[in-house]
């Protein structure tokens, strides 16, 4: 009887193991951190990082995580403040059970923190860095944006000399690291093009743009372009419109943002280049909208897009390191040998640690984002 | 010429927003006492109140300037009561750290409740431009917005002044910011008539808070710190409690900034503003006003 009692029981536990969630069959727990600016001039976009990257990971660990192993992230407010940035990269850094790092949102804090992360030999994988030279500051840093020396010739050549044909261009920049970066891009390809330039610009933190505008018009250009992401976009396209300034508005920055059109006085006046597009006609990136703009309370741009991705992307790297010992140098080192489908598209590291994308043109009809020219224009 | 008058004029119209932050501010600093660092927090909440107005009466200005007021008339009874009552007795930077501590916990408050995204405000007033001819070729370009809002911003501060000088809480108001001893010893409730000043002072905060959304088509959760140093710039500039002189000195530094911009860039806008502050301080201390700590 008590051997059967026994009996009964070894077969209860080897039952109620199969019976347990995945949570408690994983091999352990990965911790990663997050860096995101929660508060601050970037909020929209460090809550829409939190809510990516909480997502990704909550599909991660449903489906019984990554090789085995849970995911967690510690998401800390970095403020888009490089200082502040820094002393979270540093105190993540310091904790060995962080195994990498994800974020920041700006590329001026992301190179802020590049020497951290190199000298920890921890990643930090931006999902949104765009400035070229932040990658190559070290083989920690990553990041999945694609670079402004990509997008901002993109801009002189496809969007402004052919889409528009226009050769009169004033340029309204943010006066920061990435803003100069998209510049100098932009103007040595906007030489090349014959394009005549004006620029103009401001202070990350402002709020009043008639001035800038009633400067901006005394060179009479044809197109009005702004480099900026967030609220600026549209209070300088507003501000040109309610200077009674008939003329066409591009953006490089926002992406297909619909919080820009929801700003806009006249929507249907804008185009942007943007390497992603949320396709109405795509269900699946319908349904990850949807339930990003559920859990946001706002619909996405590309950055929360990215943010996703790079969760993702750790997965993978985790999932290719297979038996071996998951250390922050082993994650480095098959991270940037992942080659991915994200939903932002196909992923693939460049030795530098960043990744080429391709750039379409969208704008704006009844209020609704559509592509104007898709991919295969720079074939055309 | 007509690109300096028409700078000079985006610089009227910002300077007018300022100098109505600026009178709110000096009411506060007259009755309380002390400098505040909520101040522009409380210019917030009065843009989002009115900002729901917009979202569930609809484009209604009056109503919306009221909700403004409201709002940032009653956040001024809480911080008053937290921040200054409480510490009446105690060291003076109490209230002052009291202030900054609240100032922190309003904002990030604020965008776990409305969201950090910003809001916004647009059609409110028609988009309308005057060209103003001025005799040649040259004209000035004036929108029915600027307008409007500068003639608010005139409307209000007589209002106030008629307050100030015509009514018995107004004469009170202006007892206590001149002398709180003579004004208890003469009957008048110094507390109870120091936190209407201070809830006044809020009110015309929140007005210049929707304002300033209403003139920028957007409401920002982060942008209010610097509004605030603009308010506090502007009320030094007036000797700190003169209200007609704070206007002034908000006058002045939209105005400064604006044609700072138009022979620089705008990334130098708050070094124009600020050194016109200290360059001016430097000269006259006591601002714009006529002999130090003249009162409203």
């Amino acid at each position: 009887m008590k051997k059967l009692f026994t009996l009964l029981l070894a077969l209860v536990l080897v039952l109620s193991l199969f019976a347990l969630p995945a949570s408690a069959q994983s091999k352990g727990v990965i911790k990663l951190g997050g860096l995101a600016p929660l508060t601050g001039n970037y909020a929209e976009y460090g809550k829409g990082f939190q809510i990516g990257w909480q997502m990704a990971l909550d599909e991660i660990n449903a489906a019984g995580g990554a090789n085995g192993y849970l995911l967690e992230i510690d998401v800390k407010d970095s403020q888009g403040d490089t200082v502040v940035s820094s002393t979270m990269a540093t105190a993540f850094a310091e904790d060995e059970e962080i195994m990498a790092i994800l974020g920041d949102f700006t590329s001026g804090a992301c190179k802020a923190n590049a020497s951290i992360v190199d000298r920890y030999g921890v990643v930090q994988l931006s999902p949104t860095a765009s400035a070229p030279d932040y990658a190559s500051m070290s083989p920690f840093c990553f990041s999945i944006m694609g670079r402004q020396d990509g997008e901002a010739p993109y801009l002189a050549t496809y969007v402004l000399k052919k889409y528009l044909g226009v050769t009169k261009v004033a340029v309204i920049r943010v006066d920061s690291d990435w803003g100069l970066s998209c510049f100098e891009n932009f103007k040595v390809q906007a030489d090349i093009e014959g394009l005549e330039v004006t620029e103009e610009k401001y202070k990350s933190d402002e709020t009043d743009f008639s001035s800038i505008i009633t400067k901006a018009k005394l060179s009479d250009p044809e197109v009005l372009v702004v480099m900026d992401q967030g609220a600026a976009v549209s209070a300088i396209f507003n501000a040109a419109d309610s200077a009674g300034w008939d003329i066409k508005h591009v953006a490089l920055g926002p992406g297909t943002s619909e919080q820009v059109v929801s700003q806009l006085m006249t929507p249907d006046n804008i185009i942007v280049t943007s390497p992603f597009f949320f396709d109405p006609q795509n269900a699946e990136l319908t349904k990850w909208k949807e339930e990003f703009a559920g859990k946001a309370g706002f619909d996405p741009t590309v950055h929360p897009a990215c943010a996703y991705d790079t969760m993702y992307l750790i997965k993978t790297a985790i999932e290719n390191i297979g038996d071996g010992e998951i250390t922050r140098d082993a994650i480095r080192a098959a991270l940037q040998d992942v080659e991915m489908v994200g939903i932002t598209g196909r992923i693939k590291f460049e030795p530098s640690g960043d990744i080429q994308r391709d750039y379409m043109i969208c704008g704006v009809e009844n209020g609704e984002w559509k592509v104007l020219e898709g991919f295969d224009y720079v074939n055309q | 010429m007509e690109y300096f008058l028409n700078q000079l004029v985006n610089g009227l119209s910002q300077g007018a927003i300022y100098a109505l932050m600026a009178i709110g501010y000096s009411v506060i600093v007259g009755v309380v006492g002390m400098v505040t660092f909520t101040y522009g927090e409380i210019m917030m909440i009065g843009a989002f109140g009115a900002y729901y107005v917009f979202q569930f009466v609809g484009v209604n200005l009056p109503l919306a300037l009221l909700a403004a007021f409201a709002s940032s008339f009653v956040l001024g009874i809480i911080v008053y009561k937290l921040c200054y009552e409480r510490f009446f007795n105690a060291p003076r930077h109490i209230s002052l750290l009291c202030t900054i501590g609240f100032s922190m916990l309003i904002k990030n408050l604020v965008q776990i409740v409305f969201g950090p995204e910003a809001k916004p405000v647009l059609n409110i007033i028609d988009n309308r431009t005057f060209s103003i001819p001025l005799g040649g070729a040259v004209s000035i370009d004036l929108k029915l917005l600027q307008i409007v809002i500068m003639a608010l911003v005139v409307v209000l501060a007589v209002t106030l002044t008629l307050f100030f000088n015509r009514t018995k809480s107004g004469v009170a108001l202006r007892a206590v910011s001149q002398n709180k001893e003579a004004a208890y010893l003469m009957g008048i409730n110094v507390k109870r008539t120091a936190m209407l000043g201070n809830c006044i002072g809020c009110g015309f905060g929140g007005i210049a808070g929707i304002l300033l959304a209403i003139y920028y088509y957007t409401i920002s959760t982060t942008t209010w710190g610097g509004f605030s140093m603009k308010a506090f710039s502007a009320s030094v500039l007036g000797g700190l409690v003169d209200l007609r002189m704070s206007a002034l000195g908000g006058l002045f530094i939209g105005i400064i900034e604006n044609l700072g911009i138009t022979i620089s860039s705008a990334t130098f806008r708050d070094m124009f503003a600020f050194g016109f502050l200290i360059l001016m301080l430097v000269i006259r201390p006591q601002g714009f006003a006529s002999k130090k700590g003249s009162r409203v």
